[in-house]
């Protein structure tokens, strides 16, 4: 009897041995040595069309993540990562450097999702529905986000849309990040304030 | 292969019918009505749904019901839902009234609840006796343990991931409740609320005319 495995190394077009879900690594994934991941659910909402849809550094660990991503969007994760039951939903670019710690429930999001507007959401309701037609979804504004080195996000924080969250910085649980972290900075609270420099 | 899901939340199995695609046995219950073209994941968002009432949930053209949306109704429960309306991963907790409007979106992870107390309203003796209700039966169904207060999203409400509707709350028509906002006031129409504690940030043009709705029906559907 084999063994089960949690993690299995994040092989572009792969079927992962012993895989819960019926599901494959996407064939635009490029990652380093010693990167893994424990289901190819991650990618259940994974749509890009991207030459390389997600870049991921070495010795990184993904598990029950969400890796939604556009038809345009590209992730890109650095070295020695761990993300955890988060959900990254990427229309344009997310971001994330090397040795950076993304807790569980955390939520990063280069988009709102919706157009704000009330009319263009309605459209929008009609596009998403099951009589729909999705290409036909109007436009949202993407903002890349960044999250630089060694950055620690804490449980159910979010993370939205142009945020920059500087090296080193510390985003504690809950956080509702809008604006610009200071590199070295811990921010806490809905919206998220600088709690110490 | 089914017969192994366990289904004991949802004793009343033979009323029930079946979804094609369903992963869970449960069914979806005899008082749930679907308008034309509704979508609904799985009935495993109805293995609490209690409702004795003649229509527990009525979803409207076109609803759709996704992901881990679930529905947690004692038997007084009533939902309504409207056209066009997404439930992507919404927790719906009714021992009331819950009226949730057309051409809504409401995300992953809120919670929509027409019951809820605070301590004053819920001593200690009284919650322990709603909890030792709930162990004494079979089905587990959790006691409304306050006196239900209607929620009310009109027509085109955005609420955001994470987010709380408590008790009693109307959010006015075109609205958006910004992603973990706990929201325990009305929200007034076409206003943006976020942050702990809410407040209104932003205004928006009342644009979404019937006229507009109904060219929105028109062109964007398939």
């Amino acid at each position: 009897m084999t063994e089960a495995r949690l993690f299995h190394p994040l092989t572009p077009g792969a079927e992962l041995l012993g895989d819960w879900f019926a599901g494959r690594i996407p064939l635009n994934v490029v990652a380093g040595e010693g990167t893994v991941i424990d289901s190819s659910f991650c990618f259940k909402h994974f749509y890009s069309a991207r030459e390389v849809g997600l870049k991921v550094g070495g010795r990184t660990t993904i598990w029950r993540a969400s890796l939604a991503a556009d038809e345009e969007a590209v992730i890109e994760i650095g070295d020695e990562c761990y993300i955890a039951n988060a959900s990254l939903v990427c229309s344009e670019l997310i971001s994330i450097g090397s040795r950076v710690m993304i807790a569980g429930g955390v939520t990063i999001a280069d988009s709102d999702f919706h157009p704000l507007g009330p009319a263009a959401r309605l459209a929008d309701t009609v596009a998403l529905s099951p009589v729909g037609d999705r290409r036909r979804r109007p436009a949202v504004e993407t903002r890349p986000v960044r999250i630089e080195d060694d950055v620690w996000i804490g449980y159910n924080a979010a993370v939205l849309k142009g945020v920059r969250v500087g090296a080193g910085a510390l985003v504690a649980p809950g956080a509702v990040v809008i604006r610009d972290v200071p590199p070295g900075a811990e921010v806490a609270g809905n919206p998220a304030r600088v709690v110490c420099e | 292969m089914k017969e192994n899901i366990p289904t004991s939340l949802a004793p009343d199995v033979g009323a029930r019918r079946h979804l094609e695609h369903d992963w869970y046995a449960g069914g979806i219950p005899a008082n749930v009505r679907f308008a034309e073209g509704v979508y609904v994941d799985t009935s495993y968002g109805f293995a609490a749904f209690h409702s004795e009432c003649a229509v527990g949930l009525a979803l409207g053209d076109a609803a759709g019901a996704y992901d881990r949306t679930t529905f947690v109704v004692g038997p007084a429960g009533q939902i309504n839902v409207g056209a066009y309306t997404v439930l992507n991963g919404t927790y719906i907790v009714c021992n009331g009234r819950i009226d949730i409007g057309a051409h809504c979106l409401v995300a992953w992870g809120s919670v929509l609840t027409d019951t809820w107390a605070d301590a004053a309203a819920l001593p200690v003796a009284l919650r322990r006796e709603v909890l030792r209700a709930c162990a004494a039966d079979p089905a587990r169904r959790l006691p409304a343990f306050a006196e239900p207060r209607a929620v009310v999203l009109e027509d085109n409400v955005w609420v955001g991931f994470d987010a709380v509707v408590l008790p009693g709350v109307r959010v006015g028509r075109g609205s958006v409740v910004g992603c973990k906002t706990v929201v325990a006031e009305d929200v007034p129409p076409y206003a943006v609320v976020v942050g702990s504690p809410a407040r209104v940030v932003r205004r928006l043009d009342a644009d979404d005319t019937e006229e507009e709705r109904k060219r929105a029906v028109r062109e964007y559907a398939r």
